[in-house]
């Protein structure tokens, strides 16, 4: 200040330039360009902006609005804004801002669903997303066809993808074969293709899957092509060796398909064709031959009649042709149809329009044709016996002349519906049902029981030992007996005898020349006697025989078995008998009194006395009347020998009540032993003392 | 005491020389000279909405953004600081809070507070509002802690896909509303404080409807 008063040189004074702005502030310009910046933004960033497209899905697992991405050909082309329901809950849509550069593609023809990381037995897939989230992708194809706004989501990837070539097919399975979602198509052991999603037909008969053979391995696929499960294993031990043989860890594990081209000249496949899968390599092999089963005609029938019998796979016959197979069997009630509440049977035939021979193309709609024509004259379904014995059932389908008129009637998801006629099975069956009710019906056991005891009798009796040993005795005794008659003494006994009558001719002649012919006479008379008693004695030898017969027949009649023994007892005690040396001896005796009859007579003649042939014919008489004595006793020895046989009959006959037969029976045979003694020492006796004869004493 | 301006004199901020009413330029630094800046109003005020505008959207975007390998992770400031008030460390969130939530606001507030004292006279002290404004001037800087912390953090914290922390949308309108605010501390011309200090009666000419700004024109002028 004191340098302001000290007048300080006037400073140059400039004065500030003027700006048209100067009252504001050029900083403005700085919020202001902020304001641009921020407007510019916001318009960019709105006329960037895509569309919005609802995309609904089941569920929203994973998806959060402003995160989750859409994706195409793995490019974010899109971000979910928001998530929320349909109308009624029933859905989740899903809005998605896509980007404005494919917006125009994203047309009819675009695919979504939601990419999530998913562990099967093909493999792992999606796996990023377990760190980044699910992501939608959508597929469409690469023609710009107007933006559509609304989609709905698939529930799993479709099982063609957009760089994939190839043919879709449509594979169609029994229930023999199973079809996995996902299961790789094998070529030579290459994956060429893979199974999508698996459904049910519509007739609920089989099991069909999408599938799809990649490019180029589709041109592999013709119409001759056929398809077989090669899921599981198989094991064969034959003469090389065991094998095992499965395809691959996944099949094995999760199930797979394979084909093969068994014949040339097929066709190229329309895509979307029907492809049956055989259980096998062998089934599909045979199919070739037997016919494609590709395209069948599916037809109900309801038999009036439940008869079982009928199974799943029983043939379906035209004119004794099998055209087709019984798909399934169910029961039916429709009270309003039939007026009743009775189950009715339905089944389900399924006929190879091939098997039929019409000409031109054979497809489900020309066999339906042909069958409706058919029909119409009278055509009908009926059930028919296969086989007696089991009743097995098959369906026939036959013309029944006369039949009410009727036609195939369509029923809409059933499928045509053919009409039937009475069944043709009922009658037999019946009858063989009948048959074999009789048989059952028989009392066999008790037959068969009472043959076995019949028969184990017989052979008891034939075994036995006493029935075995009975004819050898037998034979013994007649042995023995022919021996008694045969031995020399009986049969020297004629001779001696003649010999001993020469001698009494001699003696005779002598006499007659004594004239003493009338004592001749007698002592001839008295010797004719003796004669007699031998005879008589000799003709009750086959007395003895019959009645040793009778006996033999006794034993047949009593208790066999138990007797056997005592029998055999008494007929060797019988034999032992007639083989005693003084039963033998007794001819000799004889023959032995003979010749000394002879010896006498040759001295009577050589001594020549006749003064004492009167005594000598007398004590000739006497020793004539002796012996015709001795003689009269052999009859009754005989006789004795009768009566002992008689009893010893009795005695077997009354055996039950007495057991010592056998005792009594040797006591009565050791007295025909001494009587038989009785006759040796008589003979003995005789011989030591031939003069007795004569003399009397 | 008397102002500069008080005895029709203009002093150079930048040699402290004091010159004639009416020079431009420093006689002896050459600089460009005026008793008062005119637009320092109009400059405090422009810093200060940017500041603010800023400021909004720093708030409202997360700050940062925690990636680890199974979850993603963004907060804001506040999120941030209430989040770990809620794991206890009460420590931590209070000096998050203090430098993101309070020091920032209470700038602006204090800010708008010296320019409507300055536009339509003090309602405390001249004494207490340099006091106000040097606290202003030091302590702005400070709120960049917050993005200083983002800025170590996500550079330190980069294991790929395993932990992955970047800094958030937020982080730059935060470090743009601290600039703007500083700068905007840094336009306010401190000695408008005491214009209005000395003439605290109601009879000092203040016309309604014009700024000090145009004030000092008409006295420059």
């Amino acid at each position: 200040m004191t340098q302001t008063n000290s007048a300080p040189p006037p400073p140059p004074v400039k004065p500030a330039k003027k700006s048209p702005f100067r009252r504001i502030s050029i900083i403005w310009l700085v919020p202001l360009i902020a304001l641009v910046a921020v407007l510019g933004v916001a318009v960019k960033t709105y006329l960037d902006q895509g569309p919005l497209i609802e995309i609904s899905f089941d569920n929203a697992t994973g998806i959060s609005a402003g995160s989750t991405e859409l994706h195409y050909r793995d490019v974010t082309v899109g971000v979910v804004e928001d998530v929320g329901f349909s109308d009624g809950l029933e859905s989740v849509i899903v809005s998605v801002r896509l980007h404005n550069d494919v917006a125009e593609y994203v047309d009819d023809t675009a695919q979504f669903w939601v990419v999530r990381p998913e562990v099967t037995a093909q493999g792992v897939s999606g796996l990023a997303t377990v760190l980044s989230g699910v992501f939608i992708e959508g597929i469409w194809d690469s023609a710009p066809g107007g933006l559509v706004e609304k989609f709905t989501g698939l529930a799993d990837a479709p099982l063609q993808r957009l760089n994939d070539e190839g043919v879709l097919l449509t594979l169609r399975a029994g229930s023999d074969v199973s079809l996995t979602e996902g299961a790789p198509i094998v070529y030579q052991g290459l994956n060429v293709g893979k199974i999508g999603k698996t459904s049910i037909s519509q007739d609920g008969t089989t099991a069909e899957a999408q599938a799809i053979i990649f490019s180029p391995h589709d041109r592999l696929v013709d119409t001759a092509t056929r398809f077989w499960d090669t899921s599981g294993f198989s094991f064969t031990l034959g003469a090389g060796g065991a094998a095992l043989d499965f395809t691959s860890i996944a099949s094995l594990i999760s199930g797979g398909v394979t084909f093969g081209t068994l014949v040339s000249g097929g066709e190229p496949l329309e895509p979307g064709a029907t492809i049956t899968v055989y259980a096998d390599e062998a089934t599909a092999r045979a199919s070739v031959f037997s016919g494609d089963e590709g395209e069948t005609l599916n037809l109900s029938a309801v038999f009036e009649e439940n008869i079982a019998g009928l199974s799943v796979g029983a043939p379906v016959e035209l004119g004794g042709l099998n055209i087709g197979r019984v798909n399934s069997l169910n029961g039916l009630v429709d009270a309003d149809r039939f007026g009743d509440n009775r189950v009715r049977l339905v089944a389900t035939l399924s006929i190879r329009p091939g098997k039929l021979g019409i000409e031109g193309d054979q497809t489900e709609e020309t066999a339906l044709e042909f069958l409706s024509g058919r029909v119409r004259d009278g055509l009908r379904a009926r059930l028919a016996t296969t086989s007696i014995l089991t009743g097995g059932l098959k369906v026939e389908l036959i013309e029944v002349p006369g039949a009410p008129p009727a036609e195939i009637e369509d029923l809409g998801d059933a499928g045509p519906r053919i009409p039937t006629t009475a069944s043709e099975v009922s009658d037999v069956s019946a009858t063989a049902e009948g048959v074999f009710q009789r048989i059952n019906d028989l009392p066999v056991e008790e037959i068969m029981t009472q043959a076995i005891n019949l028969l184990g009798n017989i052979n008891a009796l034939i075994t036995s030992d006493g029935v075995r040993s009975a004819p050898e005795n037998l034979n013994g005794l007649l042995a023995d007996a022919r021996g008694v008659v045969n031995s020399e003494g009986v049969r020297a006994l004629p001779g001696q005898m003649n010999e001993a009558i020469d001698q009494l001719a001699t003696l005779i002649e002598g006499f007659n020349e004594a004239a003493l012919s009338e004592r001749l006479g007698k002592a001839l008379d008295d010797a004719a006697d003796a004669a007699k008693g031998v005879n008589s004695a000799v003709e009750g030898v086959p007395d003895l025989i019959a009645r040793i017969e009778g006996v033999a027949a006794n034993i047949e009649e009593v208790a066999i078995d138990k007797m056997a023994d005592q029998v055999t007892e008494l007929l060797t005690t019988v034999d032992s008998f007639l083989n005693q040396q003084s039963t033998r001896a007794l001819p000799e005796s004889l023959s032995g009194a003979l010749d000394e009859l002879g010896a006498v007579l040759v001295q009577l003649r050589e001594a020549g006395v006749v003064e004492t042939a009167k005594d000598t014919l007398n004590s000739a008489s006497n020793a004539a009347d002796t012996f015709a004595d001795a003689s009269r006793d052999l009859p009754r020895l005989i006789e004795q020998a009768r009566l002992v046989l008689s009893q010893a009959g009795t005695t077997i006959e009354g055996y039950q009540a007495n057991n010592g037969l056998g005792r009594d029976a040797r006591t009565a045979l050791r007295e025909v032993e001494r009587a038989a003694q009785a006759v040796s020492s008589l003979a003995r006796a005789i011989e030591r003392n031939p003069n007795s004869l004569l003399t009397g004493r | 005491m008397k102002t500069a301006r008080e005895m029709d004199l203009i002093g150079c901020k930048r040699c402290t020389r004091v010159s004639p009413p009416g020079t431009g330029v420093c006689p002896r630094c050459g600089g460009k000279i005026n008793s008062r800046d005119p637009k320092s109003l109009q400059k405090v005020m422009a810093w200060w909405v940017l500041g603010l505008a800023c400021y909004i959207p720093g708030n409202l975007y997360p700050m940062l953004e925690t990636k680890t390998l199974v979850s993603s992770d963004s907060s804001t400031i506040v999120g941030g600081a209430v989040e770990l008030a809620h794991h206890g460390a009460w420590g931590v969130a209070f000096i998050i809070l203090l430098a993101s939530v309070v020091i920032p606001v209470g700038k602006f507030v204090i800010i708008l507070g010296l320019v409507i004292g300055v536009h339509r006279g003090p309602q405390v002290s001249d004494d207490l509002r340099q006091k106000l404004y040097e606290v202003v001037e030091y302590i702005g800087r400070w709120s960049m802690v917050d993005v200083f912390v983002v800025a170590v953090l996500s550079s330190l914290v980069q294991l790929q896909t395993l932990v992955n922390i970047s800094p958030g949308r937020a982080s730059i309108f935060f470090a743009l509303s601290v600039v703007f605010t500083m700068l905007s501390a840094q336009s306010f011309d401190s000695r408008l404080i005491w214009d209005t200090g000395r003439t605290p009666d109601p009879a000092d000419p203040q016309p309604e409807g014009t700024g000090p700004a145009g004030t000092e024109k008409e006295r420059t002028a």
